[in-house]
Formats: C-alpha cells, sequence, structure tokens
C-alpha cells in the first residue's frame, strides 16, 4: 500500500509542476455496497453493508494520498433496527494527468472491494454463501458519476 | 437504495425535541435497567385458575362465538381476509409516518366494518382522547383503534381512573421498516412482485423491480382478481410444497412483520361488531404505530401514556391486560439503546477534518466489536448494527460536507449485557472524531469534528419475576382449550416487542399471532418475501385470540350468563402525572 502511495504522489507531483502534457483531471465515483441486510436483533451475525462502506473509507483514507480525494457523502441504511442492506460512497477524485487520475480510481475499487472483503471475513461469509436464500455477502461497485 | 444527501426534515425536528429528554435518560439509563436476574430455562410452568380454565371452555364454545368463527371458515371469509392484508400491506407505513395506512383503517372501519365514527377512537391527526400523551418524540402518533364496547360501564358502582372505564388491549402494529420514507409525489403505493420459487431469491432492489410480474390494484385500491393474483392466491403449507407446485414469493415489505396479523386483528374486530359479541370490559383492537426503527414505541406510548425518562407509564386509559399479535409468547422483553450522533465538521473548507471520514472512522470501529453472544455460547442474546448512516450535501462546489450521522441499536436481553455494549460502543463516537483531528492535526475541540447527540431511544430490558399474570393465564389457556398447546409453560425467551411498554408499566401482556404464512424471510430488508399459508390457521388463531381476550375482559355468553373478567376493573400503573 505504501509503495502505491508513492507512486501516486509521485505522478501527481509531476503534474503538478506544471509539465503541459500532464493536464489534472478531476472525477466524481460513486462506491456502492449491497449486502443482504435484515432485522438488527434476529438476522444478527448478518453482514452489513454500512460497515463495509466505512471500512472501506478508512482503506481509502490508507492508500490515496491526502488531497487526492474528498468524501462528499457516506449514507446507508433504511432502518436503526435493522442491518443495512446498501452502502454508499461518493467521493471527488483530482489527479495531475489521466493515468495518475486512473491509479486511483484503481486504488479506489481495491479498497472498496477489500472493505466488502473485511467485512465478509468478519461474519465468516464467503461468496456464493446463501442467507435465507440471499446472497449472503457485501459486494461493492465502483461507477463513475 | 441510493440516497444521496437526503435529510429527513421529520427526524430532523424529532430530535431537536429529544436531545433533552435523551440526555437525561442518558445519564440515568443503567438505574432504570435494573433487573433481578436470569430468567430459568427450559420454560416455565404457569399456575392457571380454575376460572380461568373454566372461563376458556365456556367462552371458546359459546355459540355466538362459534357462529363467527364457523363464518370465517368460508372460503369468501377467507378470501376477504387475504385481500384485506393485500389491500392494506401495499400502503406504505414507516416508523412515525403511519398516517396514510391509519387513515384507511379509519376509513374502512366506518365505510365497510360496521363501526359507528364513535367507535373509531383514534383520529386522523394522532389524537386520542383521554390518554395524557398524545405527542410522542415530537410528533404526532398515528395509531388507529376501534373499541367493542363492553357492558361494565353501565352497572352500578362500575369503577373508572379518571374517567377511564376497564379495557383490554389487543394490538399489532401498522408501521413497517421499509420504505424508509413516504414518497414525496406520484402514487406512494408498493409494488407487490410475485416471483417463482424455481428463481433465486433477489439479491438487489434492483432485481426486485426488475420482476415482471406483480399484483394489480384498481383506482379504488381493491386488488384485482387476474391470473397473478390467482397465482399469489394460492395456499401451502411449507415452502417445499409451495416449491413443488407452483408457489410464488410474494415480495412486499410487512409480508412477515407484521401486516397479516394486523389486518386480520381487523376483521377479529368487524366480527365481533358482526356477532353481536358483548365483553364485560371494553376491548380495544388497535394498529400501533411507531414500533419499528426511531419509532420508539410511539403507538404504545400514547396508549400508556409512558414516559421514556422515567421509563413507565400512567396508564391513562386503564388497561387492565394487552395483547401483543406479534408472536412470541413471552414474558421478557429485549432492551435496547439506540443513538443517532451527529459528526460537525469545523468548516466548509475541504481540506480540514471530514465529517464523513470521522464518521467512517466511528463506524469502523464499532463494525469490529464482538458482543458476548459472539465471544460465548451461553451469553444472553447481545446484538448491536449501525442501521443507518448520512450525510448533508456541501453547501457549494469544493466546499466540504457539513456533518454528517449514523443510527447505531444495541439490543440485549439482559440490562448488564447491554450495560457492556454501551460502555464499549459509546466512545467510539468520539474516537472515531479524534482519530479524524489527530490525521489533520486538530484538537478535539472547535478546531476539529465535534459531536452532538442527536436522538436516544431507550427501551429497557425486561425480565418478568413471575409468569403468572392474568394475561399469560388467558394466552396459555385459550391455546390448551383450543389444542394449539398442550402444557402451560411459558418460554424463557425474550421479545423485542411492543409489549415491552406495558410490562414496564406494569400491566400483564402476552403475545400470540393472527397470521398464516407458508414460507417467508428477509424482515427489515428490501427482500421482504412470504407465501400464504393455511385460511383454516388463521382462523384458528382468531378463535384463540377471542377467547383470550374475553377471559381477561369478560363475557356476556349467549345463554344469558356472564363469564366475570379474570381481573379487576383498576389497571396498574406505575407514573401519575399532574397535568
Amino acid at each position: 500500500m505504501k509503495r502505491l502511495i508513492s507512486v501516486l504522489a509521485f505522478t501527481i507531483g509531476v503534474a503538478a509542476a506544471g509539465t503541459p502534457a500532464f493536464a489534472q483531471q478531476s472525477g466524481n465515483l460513486r462506491i456502492e455496497f449491497q449486502g443482504p441486510g435484515g432485522h438488527s436483533y434476529g438476522a444478527y451475525r448478518r453482514v452489513s453493508a454500512l460497515h463495509a462502506a466505512a471500512r472501506a473509507v478508512i482503506l481509502i483514507q490508507g492508500a490515496l494520498p491526502a488531497g487526492s480525494y474528498q468524501i462528499t457523502n457516506l449514507t446507508g441504511g433504511n432502518s436503526v433496527n435493522a442491518i443495512a442492506s446498501d452502502g454508499l460512497i461518493e467521493l471527488k477524485l483530482t489527479a495531475g494527468n489521466a493515468a495518475a487520475y486512473k491509479a486511483l480510481v484503481a486504488a479506489v475499487t481495491k479498497a472498496a472491494a477489500e472493505g466488502a472483503a473485511a467485512e465478509n471475513a468478519f461474519r465468516g461469509v464467503k461468496t456464493g454463501d446463501l442467507t435465507s436464500g440471499a446472497p449472503a455477502t457485501v459486494r461493492s461497485k465502483v461507477t463513475p458519476f | 437504495m441510493k440516497r444521496p444527501h437526503s435529510t429527513n426534515a421529520l427526524s430532523a425536528a424529532a430530535t431537536i425535541l429529544l436531545t433533552t429528554v435523551a440526555l437525561g435518560s442518558a445519564g440515568s439509563g443503567a438505574s432504570s435497567l435494573s433487573q433481578d436476574g436470569p430468567p430459568a430455562q427450559g420454560g416455565t410452568p404457569a399456575t392457571i385458575p380454575a376460572t380461568v380454565v373454566a372461563a376458556a371452555r365456556k367462552i371458546a364454545n359459546d355459540p355466538q362465538v362459534m357462529a363467527l368463527i364457523e363464518d370465517q371458515k368460508s372460503d369468501a371469509a377467507a378470501k376477504a381476509r387475504w385481500n384485506q392484508f393485500l389491500e392494506l400491506v401495499r400502503i406504505p407505513s414507516p416508523p412515525r409516518q403511519e398516517l396514510l395506512k391509519a387513515a384507511e383503517i379509519h376509513r374502512r372501519l366506518v365505510n365497510e366494518w360496521g363501526f359507528t365514527p364513535a367507535e373509531v377512537m383514534t383520529r386522523a391527526d394522532g389524537i386520542l382522547a383521554g390518554t395524557d400523551t398524545n405527542i410522542v418524540d415530537g410528533l404526532p402518533v398515528y395509531n388507529a383503534c376501534v373499541v367493542i364496547k363492553g357492558s361494565y360501564s353501565s352497572q352500578a358502582g362500575a369503577q373508572q381512573s379518571k374517567g377511564q372505564f376497564p379495557k383490554v388491549l389487543v394490538e399489532g402494529h401498522i408501521d413497517v421498516v421499509n420504505p424508509e420514507e413516504l414518497p414525496k409525489s406520484g402514487d406512494p403505493s408498493i409494488h407487490i412482485k410475485l416471483q417463482p420459487y424455481s428463481q433465486p431469491v433477489v439479491a438487489t432492489p434492483q432485481e426486485l423491480a426488475a420482476i415482471p410480474d406483480e399484483l394489480s390494484f384498481d383506482a379504488r385500491g381493491r386488488v384485482v382478481e387476474n391470473d397473478k393474483y390467482a397465482t399469489a392466491s394460492k395456499v401451502f403449507a411449507d415452502a417445499k410444497d409451495a416449491e413443488a407446485h407452483g408457489g410464488v414469493r410474494i415480495y412486499v415489505p410487512g409480508y412477515g412483520d407484521m401486516m397479516p396479523s394486523t389486518s386480520n386483528a381487523f376483521v377479529l374486530a368487524a366480527a365481533m361488531k358482526k356477532h353481536h359479541i358483548k365483553p364485560v370490559y371494553d376491548i380495544w383492537i388497535c394498529g400501533t404505530a411507531g414500533e419499528e426503527g426511531k419509532g420508539n414505541l410511539a403507538g404504545v406510548k400514547q396508549l400508556y401514556g409512558f414516559d421514556q425518562k422515567a421509563g413507565t407509564g400512567s396508564n391513562p386509559l386503564n388497561i387492565v391486560a394487552n395483547f401483543g399479535l406479534e408472536g412470541g409468547g413471552t414474558v421478557n422483553f429485549v432492551g435496547s439503546y439506540r443513538f443517532e450522533m451527529k459528526f460537525k465538521a469545523p468548516s466548509p473548507r475541504p481540506d480540514g477534518p471530514s465529517a464523513p471520514e470521522a464518521m467512517a472512522a466511528a463506524i469502523a470501529r464499532i463494525a469490529d466489536v464482538r458482543t458476548p453472544t459472539d465471544l460465548r455460547d451461553d451469553a444472553p442474546r447481545t446484538t448491536y448494527t449501525v442501521g443507518r448512516a448520512s450525510c448533508e450535501p456541501p453547501p457549494g462546489p469544493g466546499m466540504a460536507v457539513p456533518s454528517c450521522s449514523l443510527e447505531v441499536d444495541m439490543r440485549s436481553t439482559r440490562a448488564d449485557t447491554l450495560e457492556e455494549m454501551r460502555h464499549t460502543i459509546e466512545p467510539m463516537f468520539q474516537a472515531g472524531a479524534s482519530a479524524e483531528n489527530a490525521r489533520h492535526g486538530r484538537k478535539n475541540n472547535e478546531e476539529g469534528i465535534t459531536l452532538e447527540l442527536m436522538w436516544f431511544g431507550l427501551r429497557p430490558a425486561f425480565v418478568a419475576t413471575s409468569v403468572d399474570n392474568v394475561a399469560v393465564h388467558a394466552g396459555l389457556q385459550s391455546g390448551i382449550q383450543l389444542g394449539a398447546l398442550t402444557s402451560p409453560m411459558v418460554g424463557t425467551g425474550s421479545g423485542s416487542l411492543n409489549d415491552n411498554v406495558p410490562a414496564h408499566t406494569g400491566v400483564p401482556t402476552y403475545q400470540f399471532t393472527l397470521a398464516s404464512s407458508a414460507a417467508g424471510a428477509g424482515g427489515h430488508a428490501f427482500w421482504e418475501w412470504g407465501t400464504r399459508g393455511a385460511p383454516a390457521t388463521e382462523v384458528a388463531r382468531m378463535h384463540r385470540v377471542l377467547t383470550a381476550a374475553l377471559i381477561v375482559a369478560g363475557f356476556n355468553a349467549a345463554d344469558g350468563t356472564v363469564v366475570q373478567p379474570s381481573v379487576g376493573p383498576m389497571g396498574k400503573r406505575t407514573r401519575e402525572v399532574v397535568r
């Protein structure tokens, strides 16, 4: 992870130096998490899409250089007494050029997947597992908007 | 579900008004949760009085009661119950926003179910005459209640409390976890989707929305009896039977929790009216508001004059016994703490401490908590989740998110383990803020992320010291009389139910259900579904609930004799309010 940060920092740093061929690029990403949700008491031990989203934010902090991203939204869940079946992170990325931006997107995508994986691991579920017939894992999806 | 930067005006109003109460309660939570010890393992036998045994026999076999039950056994009655359920369950009814469903119940009570306006005890604006608690958590309470008038009030020397004659309450909640909010515009009705068992349970809301088959309703809200309706209406014994014989999953929030039972409560009310069932004490049949989510048990708090800070109720309506229709058959009730915490950014600059990242740091810490349930097989069931989170949108381009809020739920069957959870999780709110401040070299003051308690929910755990009370006796003996039970055993489990409020007010309570589902799953989730079960089961359960309610309320039998109420006319109250 530290190596990735170094690469990103270098790339952004070069871009910031003003090389004309490296036009700054920014964009917005939406990271969606989907899980089974359920009753907070009766379905306890199911994974939470919101918990996964929070885990992903912390991973993003560690993976991206300060100043390269801004979290503009973190939301999820429908009710205090329900395990969240959905989670959403919206963030803005800023990079020195297209290549650096692409690297940022890749890092965010990796952090999202790892956030979901961490939540699945904490609750001991894996891809293909079902809970009352529904997919038991939390899954992530990253899209620009 | 995507919710970019939504805010909830109703919640905001409630949370502001609640802050003072919440802070007061927070400080005294431990003392109000004191319990004597764990319930006995393996079930506890109740000692049912001979008078209750005799009353159950008399009432269950009474010709008027039997006429009601025979009426409900007909195919036409089964169809009417099914259609009524489908027509009510599609009306969205989020906690504290139950006004649409309550209004439809109020309308049907008078226009279709045979009651006069005077027998409808609740109003569209949430006002309930006679209670001292018409506003709960700053909001109106959209209960829907009807009375089956008893004979007691016309007796010479009838006792009353503050103008209220005794009454028995039979209730099921009308709020449902999903959808989260009422739609702002357009037809609010929920689409009821049908999916063959041969297909997998939907994995996303998008998959659910894409299911082509759904029930249709006409302009009056009546279900259209087309081929889809015929498929959905098939009756099965269980999921295996449904899967083998063309059953479908019927996706609609509230199928499992708990509209079939609540809808049938009003079927029972209408049938009691039609068959001139005459109790001694009044029987109120209610669809209650606010059982789910941040509802904070608002509906029963209105009915019992319950004060969260005091942890008990004034029982302003003089209710002598409570019957809940969510099932359970328990005398112990799960306790919960609920917090809504706001993380506020120090400035709109995007390069300072971030509200969403502070909140994420708190949630990520909470997500790693292991409860006693996770750690020990013999531990009291103890759970938590961060159920909801949201952020204010940045006020302009390039500006920071001003604030974010999370809602966390902690529950346990025991006060000590609930306290343990609170002491573990509550510091994590500040830990998240502190971590974010530290990343930016800020102190935990106005320079950095600050915290605000927006809402505090308290549902004290209740562990009964005895299984013997009039509601339990009636609930058990009605089951024994009608063959649903073989012994008067009370389970040792705990329920997370409306019954928490009457229990803490000292009013006896018991639960059973009026629903009949062959299968179902997905409660509190977007994929909540069910499949229709045997109508005969519903009727048997109506027979039991009616018998139990009449045991406690008393009954003017068809032969002219009177089965006296099994409880005196003065309900318990542990909080008197001078108003």
